[in-house]
């Protein structure tokens, strides 16, 4: 018997002190533990070109037709989610803010970094509440703090963009940062970018709020705005599969000949021989002539017949134009006619349509005789249609843009209504929100909709 | 006072059996009949008393008796004998093995062999011989139906071993990921599974096993009787026991099985065979005039095939005899059905085992290749296993088991883009699946059928490039998909017999494979030409230490187990995929790759320590109490917080040693509680940045999508069970009875948060899920005699899960989700409500009617994507095994049937949406058909209240239109299916010929049977063509939706079982 007891107990001591396993067992070998500011800030900028390249925004602003499987271009109610952007750039520029005491200066002054992280962070943001309205915005971003972030107001956010823009740019030292992707860490570029921001976000204010609009509007120009296409907010795709162009993967990879240039986009171009036609589009294969398809159009529909999307526009290494100085020149000749500053709206209309040539061509060979036609020629008597109808042509392919502006000043005019479905004002909200966080959701909807989350819902500044 | 005298009274009572009753000594050895053996441990009782003495190692007893007592000689898995004295003084005795009542011996936790009536909880057995009926390579999958709370979906054989998921009890787990361990031998396998919702199904780890080495499989269906397994065993156990050789005189017995089966694709979803190609009624036209068939549409929306002469795409390609030239537009019914070839399965195995004085040994050799019913599919796997054992001393015994396996498989892809089951989605019904089947011509030239449109000036086609579909003969000669596994588990055990009560066991057990997978996407084909290959190696170790003490003292018996376990497991991968193209054609290699390759090595390394200490006391054989402790300690838990306790409890009361009614034969109650748990992955408690795209040397990270969590516990479930099993008329009928209730609380899971936290997901501890049911089990011998007789068996079982409780402040769990031309559908978990609701968009319906909704357009209307459809889940699962003998003749049949549950199918949607369905060509109340003019009395009747203005609505629209863009694109309500199903899956009858045969052949016994292996779906809910039994699609443990589901597979053939 006591043999038995023996073997037990020396059973039991073999087992003993088990909880203690070695020291980093369960730390993740496979990925690392830390992260610099500019990296993270560097993986939001890969989120850029996002903002731009979908065809749900060329559909908005009615620059591409869909040649088949025609559905998007419909517009039917259906949600879009906004996840990708605060699970994505946001929540790595957040993560960069929190951080700040940890930031490594091996990546440049970190004032520098944070002064990037917010502007990128605001510049994200403002995208954001342009399609959904209110969105999260002070509770969101909060990891396990806060999984049911409430909806701020469009307008509180707004105000609060232009006070983290301002105090990004007053944080700023002096030095670069590494990493950066798209102005390789010169800071004079990020500055002018804070304040070409603000100067849009104020224009963005023009209907419903105009003397905070002004105000804005003047302090951002006098803080110096990108008036040159070498400061513009562009990302660079690679000539390679893992840094390439959304458009070349659906085009060339996927063989997807689905999107022709709009009639109406045609038309405006055509018949004043604009050179950026030939960029934006590739003359139709059957004829060899610019066709454009009217929006919409939903039986056989050939792909022979119709200027497809362009192969400058679709090439693998195609930038993508974010802010550009020819969007600034348009703005400031809209101030100009507003009466906001004292400019000539004239001058300004042509210098960006001559920023724009340059942007898309490379050259603003035959500015003169363009500008000299009448359809083109700037019309004082009006002068917000003139700028918008030019400036929806400079906007080509970052169609979300172009339907803020169009949704504020309501040219162009005469776009198509998909069986009678009008161009949709706003995105409505993930579904899954509707779940995720259903009390907050519905605050947010009742608030602004009266309870039905549709894409006919008007936003604040839109009134 | 009163308690004095009873215990006094006892005392005396106890002296009187002691003192009064010995008169003379007698003693002797036990033997076992078939190999004269000694038989230790026999209970050798004088009739009608509790004295009694138990055989030791050498068989022998002894004890003190009256001259003219009755003796009862009786052990677990042996005829009782009863002997009368008579004035002996010697008594030797030979016990026959009792065939019936070996059953009555399971194979509990940790592989400790238990008798069945002292187990206080419900498992169920399944004979090996029963589960390999048909020679099914998925172990898993043959439990269908056998086991009562068992579900087990299945997935379509064609893809030669796909994907068994099993559950048991329900789902018990928010996150789906409640798969019971697999242990065979004692020895923890993995069952893990390498392939996703699409492409090839690799199919689940389990398949390792070889199907003809299995003695039996048990399965412990709750905590109580997995409390043994702590962390592990939270969701069940399945104990496969594998076939021994036998001890005995120095004999050899070779066994020789081989079946032959043919195998065919069948239920083919129907289709219209009316309009072909295109999306509009009238042909395009080439400058020259004649029509053409539009190429560019993958859709059935075209003109009526009559047999107009038109241009197809055949006729575009220069190097086709048909080049240039028209052809009758006619359909090809069966374009898709002949895409499928007849498959192979041949099953080859040998076996041979035996034993002497002090070993045993079973060798086993198995091959089996199969050529699936898909074109270039094929299985080649090889099972090769060694049991044996040897007594190095009299109480010294090493044993080792010891499996190797090999796969090596070409699979067919599967799901919605994939292979060639995108032709019941996107396809022309004039196409001629034979011209397709030569896709390449002499110069290399690849036929494709979706094409760009010819050149409006030339009427040529230049570029051949597909357009969205290759030919489906590419995909199965091109695009190859090749998967190989090496695997070796087995254990090396010791047991030494310390004292006859008291056994020590010491085992070291492993389990360990390599899964290669390989993708080729090749040039000429849709998409850029990729190579991927991936390497996987899992490692597991357990080592394991174990005492056992047995006694029996008077009516008292003690059984206890003390132990510890070590478990270690690694796992490493490294996996490479091409980017940007490859650089030559034909050149398969991560060097090929255009651009920078994406790569992955990941390591993992886990441990978990366990205690375990289990007691099991019996009084008289009639009562019976178990209780059972383990401590596991993990290292994936938090470091200051990772050790845990899981207790259990359970009794029986075996009530037929009780009351004295001669048609009951054994009568058992049973109740139990338990507690189990399980821990999560490692990794999960710190941060971790993700590695993001390097931008031109420029590296990013991220931060993930899932938001660790330091302050994680293990879950842990509450189970509480009872149940009765009763045999009648000498065990002629059976009757298991079981209900349960199981509260699993603090799950870890990725709970899905709100997207505006920075956050997808998070890893939390929350949530409890209730399940509660009832099993039934009813086995019977309706008839028995000499020459015929017939066995049954029923199992049928209930189950709810209910989600009691999310975390605070969320009240919606998604399990999954799936989208689809921009709509969504979802399987959430709403708090209050059953687990697993499926969520989507349906009609928008008048409130006081319920009537559908319409538009302006005449069209429905459709909510957003949150309407609840209700659980996916089933009422009740089942089966009906019935067994019938006419002398030699032999008939197994096996059905297993499902009652509830619902899945949406996306190929049934998509055949509408693109005009292939039967549906898009049906006669309307006009008696005109619905694709004809509106202004002919053609179109879709839609009736229904219209949304604008309140008024009863009936109206004709545009077929297309309607099918196209609303119903098979927006309205899930449509596509919504029943699983019930009653399914004929396994049918055997053999032929064993008699001993005269065996007389003149050099063969103990001979078997020829004819196997069929799913023959028929007697009766389901869901349309043709869809087979509500096998949506299993991958490593996704819930299946809620079919999409591209491969043929069903039908088996026909012949099996040839040889003793010598």
């Amino acid at each position: 018997m006591m043999k038995n007891i023996y073997i037990i107990l020396s059973l039991a001591l073999l087992f003993q002190s088990c909880d203690n396993f070695d020291e980093d067992i369960n730390i993740n070998p496979n990925l690392p533990s830390q992260a610099s500011g500019t990296q993270l800030i560097a993986n939001a900028e890969l989120y850029l070109p996002g903002l731009s390249s979908s065809p749900k925004g060329e559909f908005l602003a009615q620059y591409l037709a869909e040649t088949q499987y025609v559905g998007t271009s419909l517009y039917p109610q259906e949600s879009t989610s906004f996840y990708t952007y605060y699970q994505g750039p946001l929540e790595n520029l957040q993560t960069v803010l929190n951080n700040r005491e940890n930031l490594s200066s091996v990546g440049g002054p970190v004032d520098n970094q944070v002064a990037v992280a917010k502007i990128l962070r605001a510049y994200f943001y403002w995208n954001v509440t342009d399609r959904w309205g209110d969105v999260p915005y002070t509770e969101a971003l909060m990891g396990s703090a806060n999984f049911t972030p409430a909806y701020d107001t469009q307008e509180s956010i707004y105000l609060d963009l232009f006070e983290e823009l301002k105090e990004a740019t007053s944080m700023m030292v002096s030095g670069s940062i590494n990493n950066d992707i798209v102005y390789d860490g010169n800071m004079e570029n990020w500055r002018m970018l804070a304040n070409t921001i603000r100067l849009f976000m104020a224009l963005r204010l023009s209907e419903v709020d105009p003397d905070l609009a002004q105000t804005e509007f003047t302090a951002a120009l006098s803080d110096g705005v990108i008036l040159d296409n070498a400061n513009n907010l562009m990302y660079h795709h690679l000539p390679e599969a893992n840094n390439q162009n959304y458009w070349y993967g659906q085009v060339v990879n996927q063989n997807r000949e689905w999107w022709a240039l709009t009639e109406k986009l045609v038309a405006q171009m055509l018949p004043v021989d604009d050179p950026r036609l030939q960029v934006y589009g590739n003359p139709a294969r059957a004829n060899d002539e610019f066709v454009g398809l009217k929006f919409g159009e939903e039986e056989s529909i050939g792909t022979e017949e119709y200027s497809l999307l362009g192969s400058d526009i679709y090439a693998q290494d195609a930038p993508v134009y974010l802010v550009t100085s020819a969007q600034v020149y348009f703005a400031i000749a809209e101030a100009a006619a507003r009466g906001w500053v004292a400019e000539s709206a004239e001058e300004n209309y042509n210098m960006a349509i001559e920023q724009s040539f340059l942007q898309w061509t490379g050259s603003s060979e035959g500015i003169d005789s363009f500008l000299s036609q009448p359809e083109v020629a700037f019309d004082a008597a009006n002068a917000i249609e003139s700028i918008a109808n030019q400036r929806w042509v400079h906007l080509y392919m970052h169609g979300y843009e172009a339907w803020s502006e169009w949704r504020r000043t309501g040219f162009p005019i005469g776009f198509e209504s998909p069986n009678g479905a009008e161009i949709p004002l706003r995105l409505s909200y993930p579904s899954n929100e509707s779940f995720n966080n259903s009390d907050n959701y519905e605050e947010a909807v009742s608030r602004q909709f009266n309870g039905e989350d549709l894409i006919y819902g008007k936003l604040w500044w839109d009134q | 006072m009163e308690k004095k005298i009873t215990l006094l009274a006892l005392l005396g009572l106890m002296f009187t059996t002691t003192f009064f009753a010995q008169n003379q000594i007698i003693s002797g050895t036990v033997i076992v009949a078939e190999d004269s053996m000694p038989l230790p441990g026999v209970n050798v009782i004088v009739k009608g008393t509790s004295n009694g003495a138990v055989t030791d190692m050498q068989g022998r007893y002894s004890l003190e008796v009256l001259p003219n007592s009755i003796l009862v000689f009786s052990a677990i898995g042996f005829v009782s004998q009863e002997i009368k004295i008579d004035g002996q003084e010697e008594l030797n005795v030979s016990l026959v093995q009792d065939t019936e009542s070996l059953g009555e011996v399971v194979v509990t936790a940790l592989g400790i062999s238990r008798d069945k009536k002292s187990l206080g909880y419900a498992t169920q057995e399944v004979e090996g011989e029963d589960l390999n009926i048909t020679n099914q390579q998925n172990v898993l999958g043959t439990l269908s139906g056998r086991v009562a709370g068992v579900q087990v979906t299945g997935s379509s054989g064609a893809s030669m071993g796909g994907t068994q998921k099993i559950k048991i009890r329900g789902v018990n787990s928010i996150n789906g990921g409640d798969e019971p361990l697999i242990v065979v031998d004692g020895t923890p396998i993995s069952n893990s599974n390498f392939s996703g919702s699409s492409g090839a199904d690799y199919g689940n780890l389990a398949q390792d096993i070889n199907p003809s080495d299995i003695a039996s499989v048990n399965v412990l269906k709750g905590p109580a009787a997995s409390a043994l397994y702590g962390i592990r065993g939270q969701y069940g156990v399945i104990m496969i026991t594998t076939k021994k050789g036998k001890k005995g005189p120095k004999e050899v017995r070779v066994q020789v099985n081989s079946s032959l089966m043919l195998e065919f694709a069948g239920n083919f979803l129907p289709k219209q065979n009316m309009y072909g190609g295109g999306s509009s009624q009238t042909f395009r036209t080439l400058p020259n005039g004649d029509p053409y068939v539009d190429l560019s549409v993958d859709e059935s929306w075209g003109p009526r095939m009559d047999g107009t002469p038109v241009r197809q795409v055949f006729s575009f390609y220069p190097q086709d005899p048909t080049y240039g030239q028209l052809t009758p537009f006619v359909p090809h019914p069966d374009n898709i059905e002949n895409y499928y070839e007849t498959g192979v399965n041949l099953n080859n195995g040998v076996t041979v085992s035996g034993g002497n004085k002090n070993t045993t040994y079973r060798l086993s050799l198995n091959d089996t290749r199969i050529e699936g019913v898909e074109p270039n599919t094929e299985l080649k796997r090889n099972n090769l296993g060694l049991s044996a054992s040897l007594d190095l001393a009299e109480n010294l015994t090493v044993s080792t088991n010891i499996n190797y396996a090999r796969n090596e498989a070409q699979r067919p892809g599967q799901g919605s883009e994939d292979g060639a089951a995108y032709l019941n989605q996107w396809f022309q019904r004039n196409l001629d699946m034979d011209r397709l089947r030569d896709y390449k011509y002499d110069d290399g030239t690849i036929l494709h059928w979706n094409l760009r449109r010819p050149d409006s000036d030339t009427g040529e086609i230049t570029n051949f490039d597909p357009l969205y579909w290759n030919n489906p003969y590419f995909n199965a000669y091109e695009n190859l998909s090749n998967d190989s596994r090496d695997r070796f588990f087995g254990d090396v055990t010791l047991s030494y017999k310390i004292l006859p009560d008291l056994e020590i066991r010491g085992a070291i057990r492993s389990d360990m494979y390599t899964q290669n997978i390989e993708n080729r996407t090749a040039f000429g084909g849709t998409g850029l030409p990729a190579y991927f290959v991936g390497k996987y190696q899992n490692k597991e170790w357990n080592y394991e230490l174990l005492a056992q003490y047995n006694k029996k003292v008077g009516d008292i018996s003690i059984d206890g187990t003390l132990g510890g376990n070590i478990y270690n497991r690694n796992y490493s991968y490294l996996s490479q995929a091409t980017a940007g193209g490859l650089s030559a054609p034909g050149f398969y290699n991560i060097d090929a790759s255009i651009d920078r390759p994406s790569t992955t090595s990941y390591k993992l390394e886990k441990q978990i320590r366990s205690l375990f200490a289990m007691v099991s006391l019996g009084y008289l054989d009639t009562y019976f109490l178990d209780a059972s402790i383990r401590n596991d300690n993990s290292s994936a838990l938090p470091e200051d917080n990772n050790s845990y306790w899981y207790p259990s409890i359970s009794g029986s009361l075996v009530f037929s040693e009780l009351i004295n009614w001669d048609a009951l034969s054994f009568a058992k109650f049973r109740a139990s509680y338990a507690q189990a748990g399980s821990d999560l992955s490692p990794y999960r408690t710190t941060l971790a940045y993700g590695v993001g795209t390097v931008y031109d040397g420029i590296n990013t990270l991220y931060v993930p999508d899932n938001l660790n969590n330091p302050d994680i516990k293990p879950s842990f479930s509450h189970s509480y069970e009872t149940g009765l099993d009763l045999q009648f008329f000498g065990n002629r009928l059976g009757l298991n009875f079981t209900y349960y209730k199981q509260r699993n609380k603090n799950q870890i899971i990725s709970l899905d948060v709100s997207g505006a936290s920075g956050y997808e997901s998070s890893t939390i501890n929350a949530g409890l899920i209730e399940n509660d049911g009832i099993e039934i089990s009813l086995s019977g011998k309706p008839i028995k005699t000499n020459d015929f007789s017939w066995d049954v068996i029923f199992n049928i079982s209930r189950n709810e899960s209910k989600v009691v409780e999310l975390a605070p402040g969320i009240d919606v769990y998604t399990y999954g989700s799936t989208t689809y031309s921009s709509v969504t559908s979802y399987l959430n978990s709403y708090e209050g409500k059953p687990f697993g609701s499926l969520v989507g968009q349906a009609y928008q319906r008048d409130e006081s009617t319920g009537e559908i909704l319409i538009d302006a357009n005449g069209m429905p209307l459709y909510t957003d994507a949150t309407y609840d459809f209700g659980t996916v889940l089933p009422d009740f699962t089942g089966g009906f095994q019935n067994t019938f003998r006419w002398k030699n003749l032999s008939l197994n049949a096996m059905i297993d049937f499902q009652g509830g549950g619902q899945f949406f199918s996306r190929s049934k949607m998509l055949g509408v949406r693109t005009g292939q369905d039967p549906l898009t060509v049906a006669i309307n109340e006009n008696g005109m058909n619905v694709r004809d003019p509106l202004e002919d009395g053609g179109g879709v009747k839609v009736t229904g209240i219209s949304a604008e203005t309140g008024e009863r609505v009936e109206n004709f629209v545009d077929a297309r239109s309607y099918y196209r863009n609303v119903l098979g694109r927006r309205i899930y309500e449509e596509w919504l299916y029943d699983a019930s199903y009653v399914k004929l899956s396994e049918v055997r009858i053999g032929y064993t010929f008699g001993a005269k045969m065996m007389e003149v052949l050099p063969f103990d016994s001979v078997n020829v049977a004819f196997i069929a292996r799913n023959p028929a779906m007697i009766w389901q809910n869901a349309p043709d063509g869809i087979d509500p039994s096998a949506i299993s699609t991958g490593s996704q443990s819930i299946s809620w939706y079919e999409s591209g589901q491969l043929a069903t597979v039908r088996s026909y053939g012949i099996n040839l079982n040889i003793t010598f």
